[in-house]
């Protein structure tokens, strides 16, 4: 129906056939039977543990921010997991098809993978880590701190915050999916016209990647909405623009980002669409299309992204740094606005992303210089995190080693981004590994903060602290694997080798990829410390325990509530005096958390709606992929009847009484008093 | 110098914490608020659609103006943007009872708005059924892909905006001007102006353009 | 696990260092080694803006492990808890950035018009000293190059042979999806885009044999996308054309239709054209424009050993 397809299709089920199913793969069979004893095991241990219920009741409905947030860091954690599977993949894959004499394996001429697959393996891992594991992670954890930073009992819009968190959690899943019900894009993370047109991507690949990207575009756009609103419109009283804290800034900045590209992805994605589902002609080479247009629309979204996932990595460095350094930040008013310049700039260079298509040389200088200019504002915080150690006591704990590691790859990213936007360079290896390498000592830098916030404000949110010692394990081999694997990427980028190889035809670089299968091997050891580090954690949970600023030196509102956080946050909103107010106010000899003649507070109540509406996204995306038209319009009509009756539905609040309130907040100091305390 | 210092208080005197629901920020405020954020990324949906006009255009050359020309009867669209603004007239009418607190005002209002945005999303229906059987379909070139991708975008957004008015309807009948309807038929007016604003940039572009040359 | 096993693992573990340091084997390592006039002015403006970029990326390193020493906890350094903003400290690290990029702009927009793949500055500063260019037509198909000479009318797959010291310019276009253009040791990458056409040059300075191939996703056949560049000396090269003119297999539209089909060069088929159909380029162009291509069957190399058997089939049965 609508175009020519290749490969049969009928009414009932579409293109779906049970040669979608790719039985014969080994590698996928194993994987499916590794996902069904997981799946197996989980579900089995809801039923034995009678969970279901409290799972349905206090997580799948939840609409408090906390547990949304943790929601979200679940799924990047998870999806982070798929996505390093997906690299060891691509990794050993390029480590074996080195020459014309390396031997192949399952069908493949070197190596163990045909172009068909690891053109998979490459595009998903690229999406995923971007877009399902990065973005969900910092974005959970925006979600966790930002209303407790501004003294917020929950967020702007939390129905829409549940949506939001399940269109992601659906779009995540479609891309599981995808392993093993069909195929997934062969082409690279972010698209590639006119070869993503029907005519030269012929199967469901493409199909999937779009509607994943675009179910998750609508959601995190969705969050950004919310995020911004609450900043703007839920600050406690007295919390000026200028008392702000800096993470809190940095999630401001990151989600305008968001509110205003994100849109223009998804109108990217969706005229591709309509050229492969109605045969138009926006990206084809002929008959009056563009090629050019995706690669602009996508990259005016693309690069302001990039910056959408640095600069809440920013934020969680400018606010671990000063804890342990017992110290201010240094130059807060710069902060900010570098961190404003820096988004702003990042409207306007998206053309380094194909400084090769031939543009005049004018074009290219302006491009050039303009993505300099985002240096500026980065080199001036690199600077202000060092003058906040300067005088301080720096305390070398986890979170801190995390940020400290995050500063030294900005380092190196930053300057092999400068090293990119010298467009006569980035003639030589754009398209190269050593892009490849520049953007991992970035996103690297993004996972060094977000570790590092998670072990900040980890006990926040459980009441226990993490461990030390295996965590540190966890940090040096992470650092380990991350010398071993891309030292010898950048030096394979000055040989000019190129991305998204499945066969590496010049021998000479056969030792370079060895090394990196080395770094992987240290990845592959420091993710099993990961797990040591959490399962040590979750044993001594009772050891740990600790109270409502568990690192002595922090400086923000979020602290100044008990850990775990109560479900509504403050039992009494905090009047804000200054900036750092905690701080301020341990200073001051105020540090008491208010506690008598608790009141009746007012929160939302759980939904299952949002659920509901992820699941027939879900269905409704599965029914587009495979063309089945009759599911896809049953859903989508679904879809608008729930959005409607929901709009009617009355009781949407609930209030927890005063006395709930005063027996929740009286448990939380019983228990730090108790001497269960290590 | 931080600004912990600066602002020296007396232990005894400083409020730390609020008492009363202070949780009851300006709700009816946070609402329109997140209904503009929303109305900005629709404003970029739109501006990389006629962005994408553009670069189409320019690919078909001269030829795009004259295709418009032979397209799109002007006059038609002529009709189509009285009928619309005449809704969105309506629709202010509407609001102006609101705020007088008149339950049938508001009803009659937002009726009258309902019948004029059928009348015009059954004329464009009309355009376009007409075009497609002559053979002027999206699929010939991209230029006449983004044309028609745009104006059946923007009628979409009238399909969605009837709905919700139907859907006020019903709320206000049985609930009154409750917070959640107030601040909805406001979020709908913001929506609903929109619409009208984006046609003036539909009718420019794409309905008149192919008659000034 | 076996001494060799132990070894090689041994010297993997400390590959990294080594490489680093030892700079022995500068064999692989194309971008540093240019050996074309584009190739070398870029590498020398390369080298400039590494070499200003370490002067402040190298102290400020520095200056980031001293602080977090000399300022550890317990480590006597002084502490000031409050101190939070210096004016001076603020314009220094704002002014160090911007005078920075100040420079490197200066630099960067001077090698974009040195290295302009239309007119490079590089080559045409030196005027007709430079020397009678050489015109190459290069059409990429799926999978494979084919460099036509539109002049001599003769055309050669996946092998480049241009004169050493004169100037090449090439005119690109691609039949089916978007690919692009390099020879590492000699010229960077041109977009080689389907129903356009763009331009590159370059300049061998030395006979010898350099390595080039596609960079951008093509799809399945990426991998083997290469082609063998040849330069050779200008009496080499005119011997070239003759016998390659006295070459039987001819190239008209039609042939090319069914040339352009996908293939996978995985055992490259280094063929040759006597006789090229003029405007082969302009004529592929026109037809990518209203609409052609050349489709790629589904799942193709879902399993590749199967595949190539089939494709050897084919091209016995002449297919190609
Ligand atoms: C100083 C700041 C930065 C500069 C000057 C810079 C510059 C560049 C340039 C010019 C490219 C294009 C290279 C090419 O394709 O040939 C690029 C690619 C890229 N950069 Fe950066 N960048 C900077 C910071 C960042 C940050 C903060 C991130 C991420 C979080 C990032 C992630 C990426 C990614 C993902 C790509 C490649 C996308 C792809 O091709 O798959 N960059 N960068
Ligand atoms: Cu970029």
């Amino acid at each position: 129906m609508f175009v020519h397809l290749q490969g049969p299709w009928n009414p009932v089920w579409g293109r779906l056939s049970l040669q979608a199913i790719p039985y014969q793969n080994p590698i996928l069979v194993g994987t499916f039977l590794f996902a069904m004893i997981a799946a197996l095991a989980i579900v089995g241990a809801v039923f034995y543990f009678r969970a279901g219920p409290y799972l349905w009741r206090e997580w799948f409905t939840t609409v408090d921010h906390k547990k949304i947030g943790v929601m979200y860091c679940l799924l990047g954690l998870v999806m982070l997991f798929r996505g390093f599977i997906d690299a060891l993949m691509i990794r050993s894959q390029q480590a074996m098809a080195v020459g014309p004499h390396s031997p192949g394996y399952l069908g493949a001429l070197h190596g163990y993978l045909t172009p068909f697959h690891i053109g998979q393996v490459y595009t998903a891992h690229g999406l995923i880590m971007v877009v399902f594991a990065a973005t969900p992670l910092l974005v959970g954890i925006m979600n966790i701190v930002v209303p407790l930073q501004i003294g917020a009992r929950d967020m702007a819009y939390p129905y829409l915050n549940a949506l939001g968190f399940w269109l992601t959690a659906a779009a995540a899943a479609l891309v599981m999916l995808s392993l093993f019900v069909g195929n997934f894009a062969h082409g690279g993370w972010y698209g590639f016209l006119p070869y993503f047109e029907l005519p030269y991507s012929p199967g469901v690949g493409v199909d999937y990647w779009m509607w994943a990207f675009q179910l998750s575009a609508i959601g995190t756009t969705m969050g950004s909405i919310n995020l911004i609103a609450t900043i703007v419109k839920m600050r406690a009283p007295g919390m000026t623009w200028m008392r702000m804290p800096i993470f809190t800034w940095a999630s401001l900045s990151t989600n305008l980002i968001a509110l205003t590209s994100f849109p223009v992805l998804m109108v990217s994605l969706a005229l591709l669409g309509l050229d492969r589902y109605f045969g138009t002609h926006f990206y084809t080479a002929g008959q009056g299309g563009n090629l050019m247009l995706y690669n602009d629309l996508f990259w005016v979204w693309g690069h302001p992204e990039v910056y959408f996932l640095i600069l809440p990595a920013f934020g969680m460095m400018s606010e671990i740094i000063p804890t342990f350094s017992e110290k201010t930040l240094f130059g807060y008013a710069t902060m900010v606005v570098a961190s404003f310049a820096i988004g702003g700039v990042s409207w306007g260079v998206w053309l380094h992303h194909f400084f090769t298509m031939a543009a005049e040389p004018s074009v290219n200088s302006f491009y050039s210089v303009t993505t300099m200019l985002v240096g500026i504002p980065t080199g001036v915080k690199v600077f202000n995190w060092i003058f906040t150690m300067y005088r301080g006591r720096v305390r070398f704990e986890l979170p801190m080693l995390w940020a400290l590691l995050a500063l030294f790859l900005l380092l190196v990213g930053g300057m092999t981004g400068m090293m990119n936007a010298f467009a006569a360079s980035d003639y030589m290896w754009h398209n190269g590994v050593f892009v490849v390498a520049h953007f991992h000592m970035m996103v690297l830098l993004i996972a060094s903060s977000i570790f590092g916030a998670v072990e900040y404000w980890f006990p926040k949110v459980f009441g226990f602290k993490l461990e030390q010692r295996w965590g540190k394990w966890f940090f040096w081999f992470m650092v380990l694997g991350t010398a071993w694997v891309f030292v010898p990427m950048f030096i394979l980028g000055f040989a000019g080798m190129t991305r998204r190889l499945d066969y590496v035809p010049v021998t000479q670089w056969a030792p370079y990829l060895r090394v990196m299968l080395v770094g992987m091997a240290f990845y592959v050891v420091a993710l099993g410390f990961f797990v040591a580090h959490l399962y040590v954690s979750l044993r001594d949970r009772m050891k740990n325990r600790v109270g409502a600023d568990p690192w002595g030196t922090t400086r923000n509102l979020e602290w100044m509530t008990h850990s775990p956080v109560p479900a509504y946050n403050f039992a009494f909103i905090p009047r804000v005096h200054a900036r750092d107010e905690w701080a301020w106010r341990k200073e001051h000899g105020m540090a008491n958390l208010g506690n008598e003649s608790f009141e009746d507070i007012h929160m939302p109540r759980n939904t299952g709606v949002p659920v509901l509406l992820g699941a027939l996204s879900f269905a409704l995306c599965f029914a587009l992929v495979w063309r089945i038209w009759w599911l896809a319009a049953a859903c989508l009509g679904l879809v608008v009847l729930v959005i409607i009756l929901r709009s009617f539905a009355r009781k949407t609040d609930e209030v927890i009484p005063a006395t709930t309130v005063a027996g929740v907040e009286r448990a939380a100091q019983d228990a730090l008093a108790s001497p269960a305390r290590g | 110098m931080s600004a912990s210092t600066n602002t020296r208080m007396q232990p005894g005197s400083t409020v730390l914490w609020e008492k009363g629901d202070a949780a009851g920020h300006d709700a009816l405020g946070t609402r329109t608020f997140g209904f503009w954020l929303y109305m900005l990324t629709d404003a970029m949906v739109y501006a990389a659609l006629f962005a994408a006009f553009g670069v189409l255009a320019h690919n078909a050359g001269l030829t795009s103006k004259s295709m418009l020309a032979s397209v799109f009867d002007a006059q038609a669209a002529y009709r189509d943007t009285i009928v619309l603004f005449a809704s969105v007239l309506a629709y202010g009418y509407a609001m102006v009872a609101l705020k007088k607190g008149s339950r049938t005002g508001v009803a009659i209002g937002i009726i009258v708005a309902t019948i004029l945005g059928v009348i015009f999303l059954n004329m464009v229906t009309g355009d376009l059924e007409h075009l497609f059987s002559q053979g002027v379909v999206p699929q010939l070139n991209g230029f006449l892909s983004i044309v028609f991708t745009l104006v059946i975008y923007h009628a979409l957004h009238i399909v969605v905006g009837v709905l919700w008015m139907l859907v006020m309807l019903m709320q206000m009948g049985r609930d009154g001007f409750t917070s959640n309807v107030v601040y909805r038929l406001i979020n709908l007016r913001i929506f609903w102006h929109f619409q009208a604003v984006i046609w003036v940039f539909l009718f420019v572009f794409v309905y008149l353009q192919g008659k000034v040359i | 696990m076996s001494k060799r096993g132990i070894k090689g693992a041994l010297k993997a573990l400390c590959a990294p260092l080594l490489l680093m340091l030892s700079g022995c084997s500068k064999s692989g390592l194309f971008l540093l080694e240019p050996k074309g006039l584009i190739s070398q002015v870029t590498y020398h403006y390369f080298n400039l803006d590494v070499g200003i970029m370490l002067l402040i990326i190298i102290p400020t390193a520095l200056l980031a492990i001293w602080a977090m020493w000399r300022y550890r906890k317990g480590g006597g350094g002084d502490y000031r808890p409050e101190w939070s903003h210096s004016y001076l400290i603020e314009a220094i690290v704002w002014g160090i950035p911007l005078i920075t990029v100040g420079v490197l702009s200066y630099l960067s927009i001077k090698a974009i018009y040195q290295v302009n793949p239309y007119n490079p500055g590089a080559i045409s500063s030196k005027g007709t000293a430079a020397g009678k260019p050489l015109d190459v037509d290069v059409i990429a198909t799926d999978w494979r190059w084919l460099f036509i000479y539109p002049k001599q009318k003769i055309a050669s797959v996946d092998r480049l042979v241009i004169p050493a010291g004169v100037p090449v310019r090439f005119r690109l276009t691609s039949t089916s999806v978007v690919n692009d253009f390099i020879i590492p040791q000699l010229v960077g990458m041109i977009d080689v885009m389907p129903g356009m056409r763009t331009k590159q040059a370059l300049v061998a300075d030395k006979t010898g044999q350099y390595v080039g191939y596609s960079a951008d996703y093509s799809g399945a056949g990426l991998s083997w996308m290469n082609f063998e560049t040849k330069a050779v000396t200008k009496a080499q090269f005119a011997a070239w054309v003759k016998k390659t003119q006295a070459a039987p297999q001819t190239m008209t539209y039609a042939d090319f239709n069914r040339f352009a089909k996908p293939y996978l060069a995985v055992h490259h088929h280094r063929m040759v054209f006597g006789r090229v159909q003029s405007g082969l380029l302009d004529y592929v162009v026109r037809e990518v424009m209203s609409g052609k291509v050349w489709r790629t069957p589904m799942a193709m190399t879902e399993n590749m050993v199967r595949y190539m058997k089939k494709q050897q089939a084919n091209v016995k049965a002449g297919e190609y």
